[in-house]
């Protein structure tokens, strides 16, 4: 098993969907890693194209709860850093 | 007379393609079908959900078999054989947005996990309050 199979990233587009002359066309992107016997898969969803007779638009797809948590998650960590700097100076 | 053992499978090989043919089917869900659902159509609109999945899988089997030695007395000894397996997987899925067509044209509107972010806060929330009494009991000492 090569590097390129046990380790992929890739961006893939859905079926189209057409509603009142506009096309809008999904965006995926997923990391798919692979063991023997095993593996695992991170799919989500990234964007649509939006074609209106013509005009394409790209409107991205934002996981509004993975940014808080992950906000979180760095504020708590930046204070605890910072707690423990200055703890060690005074 | 033939007896065809040749062309049958073994168990274990059975086993084993089984788990391949598992295993290939976890990564059909890297394509964007499983992300996006089938669109709803109704009251003039179109809905689809977008969603994040995370899925994990591993699997394992092993066999073995041996041959006790011949005896003093020069009857050959019994042997044995054995086979084992077992697997375990991770499978977890979260709405992100929804994505709407209509007359007012293409929107996509963001799903909050409630649950999530409330526990992600109440966590980070913990880890500062013990940040800030460790400080303030470290000030304590260094003034004391």
């Amino acid at each position: 098993m090569q590097a390129q199979d046990r380790l992929h990233w890739s961006t893939e587009q859905g079926e189209v969907i057409e509603k009142d002359g506009i096309r809008i066309t999904p965006e995926s992107r997923s990391l798919t890693i692979r063991w023997p016997n095993g593996g695992l898969v991170w799919n989500r969803p990234l964007a649509v194209v939006v074609d209106r007779g013509g005009t394409t638009e790209r409107i991205p797809i934002v996981d509004v709860t993975r940014w808080i948590v992950w906000g979180a998650a760095g504020f708590a960590a930046l204070v605890f850093l910072l707690g423990g700097i200055l703890s060690r100076r005074k | 007379m033939e007896s065809g053992m040749g062309n049958e499978q073994r168990p274990l090989d059975i086993v084993s393609q089984r788990i391949t043919d598992t295993i290939g089917r976890l990564f059909d869900i890297a394509r964007p079908g499983a992300v996006f659902s089938e669109p709803v159509e109704a009251e003039g609109y179109i809905a689809i959900t977008a969603k994040e999945i995370v899925t994990g899988m591993g699997m394992g089997l092993g066999a073995g078999s041996g041959e006790e030695p011949a005896g003093e007395d020069g009857k050959p000894g019994s042997g044995g054989e054995g086979a084992g397996g077992g697997g375990g997987g991770y499978s977890y899925g979260r709405p992100v947005a929804v994505i709407s067509i209509g007359r007012d044209g293409v929107q996509v509107t963001p799903v909050l996990d409630a649950t999530k972010i409330g526990l992600a806060l109440l966590t980070a929330w913990g880890a500062i309050a013990i940040t800030t009494m460790r400080m303030r009991r470290f000030s304590r000492r260094s003034l004391g």
